[in-house]
């Protein structure tokens, strides 16, 4: 295996008005060909921003710190805005949440397949509109050619997803990030959009960063998976190790959050973490976890909680446990 | 047999809808035909994908909507004798998204007593202590009272809900998606929220619902709808233990447990969902299903009882 992205040490800082908002705090993580990385946890864990300073999609008045982020072999964390847009979308692309605010409904989906191949391998656009015809088909989307000539509107929710899938595609990308690709759907829809990826990503050897908030979809489509907490990874493992053994206090407690047949009751109290996700602003100190642990100790506000090594892939940030 | 506290006869909602410029109108059957009946005590989950119906049925329930056909009745008075007033006291909503369905220019206290002053209910003098009351029966902090909506998280958004929807004391309430738009560790909370609230006060809860998890959960009984028809419906084990219409199957099949190493499932859904507008004849879940024959395209399947499973299937299983 070769690797795709790694990204050591990423901060985002963006600065609000109540003060400087610490969203992704050293984050570290990377990505073979052909292997599926999740990103989990609640929203305004900086998972998205993650996937954002990736693509260097971030706010204009967001601040991108890291060691570094190597792309194909390529140190990106500095490139210009013409360096990313060569690669946006041609190596590295991305599908969102909602198909229907990320296609631009004024284009024929046509239009916004073949415009990636234009704008990077500067192709006649029969042979763009070829390569769009066999993707679409590729994507299990039946007569093709003849919706090249349709609107967004005029597609399900199921189909726009598809649609974007096929973009991300068009350039061949070793790198695909899909965030939430498929919580705007329905649950039937929702397994034939991910066996769809899962298939598209073993054939062509893609790596792929799947950001996600459904316990769900990491443990059926992940390799490795790292839990995000108010903006750091509090937990990484191979997703078999982290569903069966989660060693982190939060990890835990989300697991304990959903219902899973035949393992909980029906009707009995569900596992909850009390307290709410605090809002990173300002001096950090501490544990970031420990206003909600019920294992907390004096120490976790004291000092600064490093992720520590436990075994080839496997890390955590907190102070108690691991050991095992 | 235990109190019927909603019960559905053949229930009709068809709304009119423009096809196109220049085509007129089109009938959209969005409720077609749907008989259910409700227990007092009990949980009815109401399952389905985006456009089979549920929300419907939830505007006629709360009569928001009249139905175009069929009848409902509401603790055994038809809803068409009582006014929107006299139904807003017997049953009462939670929505999905707590962002929404809060006025964010009014106080929580102001929110949660809507209710009471308008169908000027008791004595205003004693609203002030109810509110105190039902906020600490959902677990709102009583400092949050002269707060406003956006001061709150969601999951306090939710509670604030709970408590307004449960102020006037309703014995049925209607949950369309009460924990969709909450982060897990939040969902907890509120589901626990819910099923506490119930044991405690013997409240009916209607929840709709696509999180086949939560539903199995939380629910009693369980209702399966697609296009506007109930096409199964059974006690929650017994549905989720042996599913019988193709459907409910397909659709169980769909969810995606935390379990690793089970791979993603393979559907037999491979068409989309069809256009409510433009239903396919017969049985209306024929061009999905993989045991359909020439006579499921001709002719629609009756709901048959066996015991106390429902289902419309020409080719149930185990039939």
């Amino acid at each position: 295996m070769s690797r795709v992205l790694e990204v050591r040490n990423l901060f985002v800082d963006l600065p609000l008005p109540a003060g400087m908002l610490h969203a992704v705090r050293d984050v570290s993580f990377h990505v073979e060909r052909g292997e599926t990385l999740s990103l989990v946890g609640e929203s305004g864990c900086g998972k998205s921003l993650t996937a954002l300073s990736l693509m260097k999609l971030l706010p204009p008045r967001a601040i991108l710190k890291a060691q570094s982020i190597v792309f194909e072999g390529r140190e990106i964390k500095d490139a210009g805005e013409a360096e990313m847009s060569a690669i946006r979308g041609d190596k590295m692309a991305m599908i969102f949440q909602e198909p229907m605010t990320s296609l631009n409904p004024c284009y024929t989906i046509g239009n916004q397949l073949e415009e990636a191949l234009l704008e990077h391998r500067k192709l006649p656009r029969h042979q763009a509109r070829e390569r769009a015809v066999y993707l679409l088909e590729k994507v299990g989307i039946t007569a093709a050619a003849s919706r090249l000539k349709q609107y967004p509107h005029q597609l399900s929710g199921g189909l726009r997803q598809r649609v974007m899938i096929a973009m991300s595609l068009m350039c061949g990308p070793s790198l695909i990030i899909a965030d939430e690709p498929t919580t705007a759907l329905d649950v039937t829809i929702q397994a034939q959009i991910l066996r769809l990826l899962a298939e598209l990503q073993e054939e062509f050897e893609m790596g792929l960063i799947l950001i996600t908030h459904d316990l769900g979809v990491v443990a059926r489509m992940a390799d490795r998976l790292a839990v995000m907490y108010c903006g750091q990874v509090v937990e990484t493992g191979t997703t078999a190790q982290v569903f069966a053994e989660p060693l982190h206090p939060y990890t835990r407690g989300l697991l304990e959050c959903i219902p899973v047949p035949g393992k909980v009751e029906p009707g009995s109290p569900l596992g909850s973490i009390p307290g709410m996700v605090p809002t990173p602003i300002g001096e950090l100190r501490g544990c970031s976890f420990r206003n909600r642990c019920s294992l907390a100790v004096p120490e976790c506000a004291e000092q600064e909680v490093l992720l520590r090594e436990l075994g080839p892939g496997r890390a955590l940030r907190c102070l108690l446990g691991g050991e095992a | 047999m235990a109190e019927i506290i909603l019960e559905c006869k053949e229930l009709r909602k068809t709304y009119l809808v423009s096809a196109g410029a220049f085509k007129g109108k089109r009938p959209l059957h969005a409720v077609n035909g749907v008989s259910l009946q409700v227990e007092a005590g009990s949980v009815l989950g109401l399952v389905g994908e985006s456009g089979c119906g549920k929300t419907t049925v939830a505007k006629l329930v709360l009569g928001l909507e009249r139905p175009t056909a069929g009848e409902l009745f509401l603790e055994g008075d038809s809803v068409k004798r009582l006014s929107p007033k006299e139904i807003a006291r017997r049953v009462q909503p939670v929505f999905q998204d707590p962002y929404a369905s809060l006025n964010p220019r009014k106080s929580i206290a102001a929110i949660i007593s809507l209710p009471l002053r308008a169908l000027g209910v008791g004595d205003p003098a004693t609203w002030d202590q109810q509110v105190d009351q039902i906020m600490e029966v959902v677990g709102l902090p009583p400092r949050l009272k002269y707060n406003y909506p956006n001061q709150l998280s969601g999951g306090q958004r939710q509670r604030v809900a709970v408590a307004r929807a449960l102020i006037m004391r309703p014995r049925l309430v209607l949950c369309d998606e009460p924990t969709s738009a909450l982060d897990v560790s939040v969902q907890a909370q509120i589901l626990n929220l819910l099923m506490e609230l119930r044991r405690e006060l013997g409240l009916t809860y209607i929840l709709i619902s696509h999180d086949l998890a939560v539903v199995e959960h939380l629910a009693t009984r369980v209702a399966v709808m697609y296009l506007g028809r109930i096409v199964e419906q059974a006690p929650t084990a017994e549905l989720f233990g042996r599913p019988r219409h193709p459907y409910t199957q397909a659709l169980l099949d769909s969810v995606l447990t935390p379990e690793p190493g089970l791979g993603l499932p393979r559907t037999h859904l491979g068409e989309a969902y069809p256009n409510p507008i433009d239903p396919p004849s017969g049985c209306t879940f024929h061009p999905r299903c993989p045991r359909a024959d020439h006579r499921c395209s001709q002719e629609e399947p009756r709901p048959m009882w066996d015991g106390d499973h429902l289902v419309a299937c020409h080719h149930a299983e185990g039939t």
